[in-house]
């Protein structure tokens, strides 16, 4: 069980603790001095340190999943914007399978510039740019929703612990909402009134992550009951 | 000849000799940029936007090794009191530079091999110091951009005005004075990483007007925190 | 710019759907301008300036004013240059280094829709005849891009000049000398107003956002001034327009025009 010793926001340069401590993501050493390189907040636990950050862009991880859109194609490949300075790529034997060698026509049949893809990070090292897959269930083109982009830094806080933040505002208003850890969201939702609340509710995540008692202001924003059972809609 | 300062020893805007002029930072004022900030230093206005990391065009100045820092310092045609082509001058070249290498020791880029993060300065109005003033909003937009930064550099010039060494001149100080010294230091690492000197000080002036400079380089900083602080903890503590 | 923007497939759908029940992404009437704030005065060292906001596309104009030869044959009339710029941190396809087509024809078009519209009367402007004029630069800079730069720009340059100060020179020996502490109003003639309108498909839209122009078959900037008439026009994008939409695009101008005229005319 990780005990969070001490947390407070950063900026660069900040000292955050002095002494003997396992260094992880964004920090660095000068002596014994262990500074910040973000804007964010400081953590130390088990002998480590690291600081969230609060801003920036998406850096990704194997994995991860992201929401893409097309933006060209070779006849090996798909590249994908993922809104990262690292451009994805999907790899045609990932979607036509080892044995075919597809044409470039038939790679842009299937995924055109424009087309919205849930993917998974197969692989990323520093060397080269990211590569993606769509093999699983739930990954593949996205065919009906709205895209919204939120600051990647945000996305912990709108899935919430184990899911509850999502989930309340899932049921709150009937939508599916498709989260990329790339800061990309689609809502897909039938009712257009239940579509236009649950993107209020992912604005209002973005705009308001860091802050506390968010879940009640989203939860009273959604109409739900404040208490234990939070899968009712308050009528 | 305006008088630059008078027998009490205020200045010709009414500042002591260790006071700098009023100054205001907006952070994330841009929507397309990844991060920017909007300074007003005394009269000047300036507007710093960051992009990147981001693919380096054209590719044969990629760093395989590391991203690369760009920048571009540049004055608005209105911005000054003749009105200036628009084309870059080779004053703003030298600027760009000079601002690019005092940013360089901050920024952090290994990570992103064969990408470039660029820095964009514009000069809305200018009133002497604007380097620095360009420095301090650069800076913060960096961090704004969430670029991995060693620390936060912070700008102000110092200089020698009616036989005193003066902190923060303006521009009639710096048309008329003596001497000006644009410093940029690093605060938490205690490093110089800007420093130019147009005019002519004794060694004791010297030393005392780079300490000068420094000290309001402290100043400064303290603006920059708080209005980092003022766009991401709004909160107070976490 | 816009050309390089993929728009995603989904959006671009979205946009189509809503054309066809006559509404528009961001809820807009189909002749619906953005928002329009204008503010003056923003650099007070300049002898105008205006920075102006429509929808989330942002300018600022600053006027400058000093002595200058005249061009050669035209010594009975003052100097007016308009320029346009995107500055590279407006958005992230802009580069820094000399301007590309999209940028020079944006320059153009606002330099037209100021000088060929007789804005200001260049005759008011003459110090000596033949010798010494007043010259009167209006630069604007684009601070961030979100679509229809050329109207943004328009207002932005118009707003500046509306509401700069021309300083008073009197001749000393030949040469023109400046009278500290005397200002006077520019000479105007009449306010052009430029609005911009965007055809996709069978529709027409005013004032496209970027998202709207990278769906757009062609588009047409339509400049009216204050007596009603048009005075400038350029049409642009990769298609055409009918004769019939394109009388309805001057009838739209007009009637468009005369509203941001009001906005305008309060600022002098």
């Amino acid at each position: 069980m990780m005990e969070i010793v001490k947390r407070k926001y950063v900026i660069p340069g900040d000292v955050i603790i002095t002494g003997p401590y396992r260094l992880e993501q964004n920090v660095y050493q000068d002596g014994d001095r262990i500074i910040s390189t973000s804007i964010g907040i400081s953590e130390i636990y088990e002998n480590a340190v690291r600081v969230i950050p609060l801003s920036g862009m998406y850096i990704p991880k194997t994995n991860d999943l992201i929401i893409g859109k097309v933006i060209g194609h070779s006849s090996l490949s798909w590249e994908f914007d993922i809104n990262s300075c690292f451009i994805g790529f999907l790899p045609a034997q990932d979607v036509f399978g080892r044995d075919y060698s597809p044409t470039k026509d038939e790679l842009k049949a299937r995924l055109d510039k424009g087309d919205l893809v849930a993917a998974r990070i197969a692989n990323f090292d520093r060397s080269r740019d990211p590569l993606l897959t769509i093999q699983d269930r739930d990954l593949g083109k996205i065919e009906s929703g709205e895209l919204i982009k939120i600051a990647p830094s945000k996305i912990p806080r709108l899935i919430g612990k184990r899911g509850s933040m999502i989930q309340t505002i899932e049921m709150a208003t009937k939508a599916i909402v498709t989260i990329g850890q790339n800061g990309l969201i689609v809502v897909s939702c039938e009712d257009p009134v239940g579509l236009l609340k649950a993107i209020e509710a992912v604005k209002m995540v973005d705009a308001q992550a860091h802050t506390p008692n968010l879940t009640e202001r989203v939860k009273s924003m959604l109409g739900v009951e404040l208490g234990e059972n939070n899968d009712t809609i308050n009528e | 000849m305006t008088q630059l300062m008078n027998e009490n020893g205020i200045r010709c805007d009414g500042r002591r000799i260790d006071q700098i002029r009023n100054v205001s930072i907006k952070v994330g004022v841009l929507k397309n940029a990844d991060g920017s900030a909007y300074i007003e230093f005394g009269k000047n206005k300036i507007l710093a936007g960051v992009f990147g990391p981001r693919d380096v065009h054209p590719k044969h100045m990629a760093d395989q090794d590391s991203g690369i820092l760009r920048c571009r310092y540049h004055m608005s045609p209105f911005s000054v009191t003749e009105r200036k082509n628009p084309a870059p001058s080779r004053r703003e070249i030298e600027i760009s530079k000079v601002i690019k290498e005092a940013l360089q020791p901050a920024v952090i880029l290994k990570d992103f091999p064969r990408t470039v993060v660029d820095v964009f300065i514009e000069i809305l109005q200018a009133d002497g110091g604007s380097r620095c003033a360009a420095l301090d909003a650069a800076s913060v937009a960096l961090v704004d951009a969430g670029i991995p930064m060693r620390d936060i550099v912070s700008a102000c010039a110092a200089g020698k005005v009616a036989d005193k060494i003066v902190l923060d001149v303006n521009d009639e100080e710096d048309k008329e004075g003596q001497a000006d010294m644009p410093v940029a230091y690093m605060p938490n690492l205690g490093k110089i990483t800007l420093m130019q000197l147009d005019g002519i000080l004794t060694p004791n002036e010297y030393k005392k007007c780079l300490e000068t400079a420094i000290g309001g380089c402290k100043q400064v900083y303290e603006i920059q925190k708080k209005a980092l602080m003022e766009k991401y903890f709004k909160n107070g503590e976490a | 710019m816009t050309s390089s923007v993929i728009i995603e497939q989904l959006k671009r759908e979205k946009i189509l759907e809503l054309l066809n029940q006559g509404k528009r992404i961001d809820g807009r009437g189909l002749h619906d301008q953005r928002s329009l704030s204008i503010e003056t005065g923003v650099i007070p060292k300049a002898n105008g300036s205006a920075r102006v906001k429509l929808g989330d596309a942002e300018v600022v104009t600053g006027v400058k004013i000093q002595p200058d030869k005249p061009f050669p044959d035209l010594g009975d009339k003052g100097i007016l240059i308009c320029t346009a710029e995107i500055l590279p941190l407006a958005d992230p396809k802009a580069e820094p280094g000399p301007p590309g087509e999209e940028v020079i024809e944006l320059a153009r078009v606002v330099d037209r829709g100021i000088r060929e519209t007789e804005m200001i009367d260049l005759k008011q402007l003459v110090l000596i005849k033949d010798k010494s004029v007043i010259g009167i630069f209006v630069d604007s800079s684009v601070l961030n891009t979100d679509g229809n730069l050329f109207d943004a720009c328009s207002y932005a340059a118009v707003a500046a000049i509306l509401s700069c100060t021309v300083p008073k020179y009197e001749i000393k020996d030949d040469a023109p000398v400046l009278v500290e502490g005397v200002t006077s109003k520019p000479p105007i003639k009449t306010i052009p107003v430029s609005v911009t309108m965007a055809r996709i498909g069978d529709h027409i839209i005013v004032d496209p956002t970027s998202d709207e122009e990278a769906c757009m078959n062609a588009r047409i900037t339509i400049t009216t001034n204050s007596d009603g008439n048009i005075c400038a026009l350029q049409k642009g994008g990769s298609d055409g327009f009918t004769i019939e939409q394109l009388i309805k695009c001057s009838e739209i101008a007009l009637s468009v025009g005369t509203k941001i005229r009001k906005q305008l005319e309060q600022l002098m």
